[in-house]
């Protein structure tokens, strides 16, 4: 496989132009990846310093809603010298269609990205028709 | 939980909006570092900061295996480098939206003061990496008696 070099990408804040929010701290959008097998449909959420307690997905109606938030104490005793990224929560939001099951969405956390596993449901599957023959 | 309400907003929600601003700012001024405006061009971002007796490093570092990482410390510079695998089956899957990368990196940081090489320790937890680096003696703030003469 090729190497590459990660490229740096700064994280995009919560804009009120676009939402109201409220809840205290700063919130973000976390960077996400969509792709999809013959048999579900994977969302990947980078959301660093989120532990598996402090993450809420609700689905409502075909919105799918994913909060993180991260603690925010470790920095008490300390004094920052040098900062090179915010720290906040982490908000973003799907419209899901029809063509995923939603009786048995999977979710799994693992070193800060959230997997979402959605599987398809049985109409959008292929499906192969046999020819019979008369 | 915090709720999060998607709508256009109305007239008078801009006085929400500036209270926001403010608590914000607020939260700026007390609670927890905030990027100082600079645009980071090296991956991971860092956050450097120091107690009493440490140096700390962190880095975030999303879906990243241990085994993958690489953390060294040698004359006060410290080297972070690793690699972030892109997911096992992700030449056979169809890609609809693409935004996480992956790849190798590689970044060294001098450190602000001299620490114990030896008592470096590191753990990472839900993708944040943490370097904890013992200050040397010889940087620890030292109280100096006074003899009455």
């Amino acid at each position: 496989m090729e190497k590459k070099e990660l490229p740096a990408v700064g994280k995009k804040k919560v804009s009120s132009d676009k939402c109201v929010v409220t809840g205290k701290g700063n919130w973000y959008f976390p960077l996400s990846d969509i792709y999809e097998t013959p048999d579900n449909f994977t969302l990947l959420i980078d959301m660093p310093g989120v532990g598996i307690e402090n993450i809420n997905i609700d689905l409502q109606d075909n919105e799918l809603v994913v909060n993180g938030e991260v603690s925010q104490e470790a920095y008490t005793d300390e004094k920052v010298i040098y900062n090179e990224y915010n720290i906040g929560h982490y908000h973003r939001h799907y419209v899901i269609s029809d063509a995923i099951n939603r009786d048995n969405i999977e979710a799994k956390m693992s070193d800060g990205v959230l997997s979402l596993i959605l599987p398809k449901a049985a109409h959008v599957k292929p499906r192969k028709i046999e020819v019979k023959a008369e | 939980m915090n709720l999060l309400k998607w709508e256009k907003p109305g007239p008078l929600d801009s006085l929400t909006h500036i209270q926001r601003e403010m608590s914000d700012l607020l939260d700026f001024l007390s609670s927890t570092p905030q990027m100082e405006g600079h645009v980071n061009v090296e991956y991971p971002p860092i956050i450097v900061s120091t107690s009493g007796e440490n140096v700390f490093v962190r880095a975030e570092l999303p879906g990243i295996k241990v085994s993958d990482l690489y953390v060294q410390v040698a004359n006060d510079i410290l080297t972070i480098k690793g690699e972030r695998k892109a997911a096992p089956d992700a030449a056979k899957v169809t890609y609809l939206r693409r935004e996480r990368d992956y790849g190798t990196f590689a970044r060294s940081i001098m450190l602000p003061e001299k620490v114990d090489a030896e008592k470096v320790t590191a753990s990472y937890k839900n993708g944040v990496l943490t370097v904890t680096l013992p200050k040397a003696p010889e940087s620890k703030p030292k109280q100096v008696v006074i003899k009455k003469s």
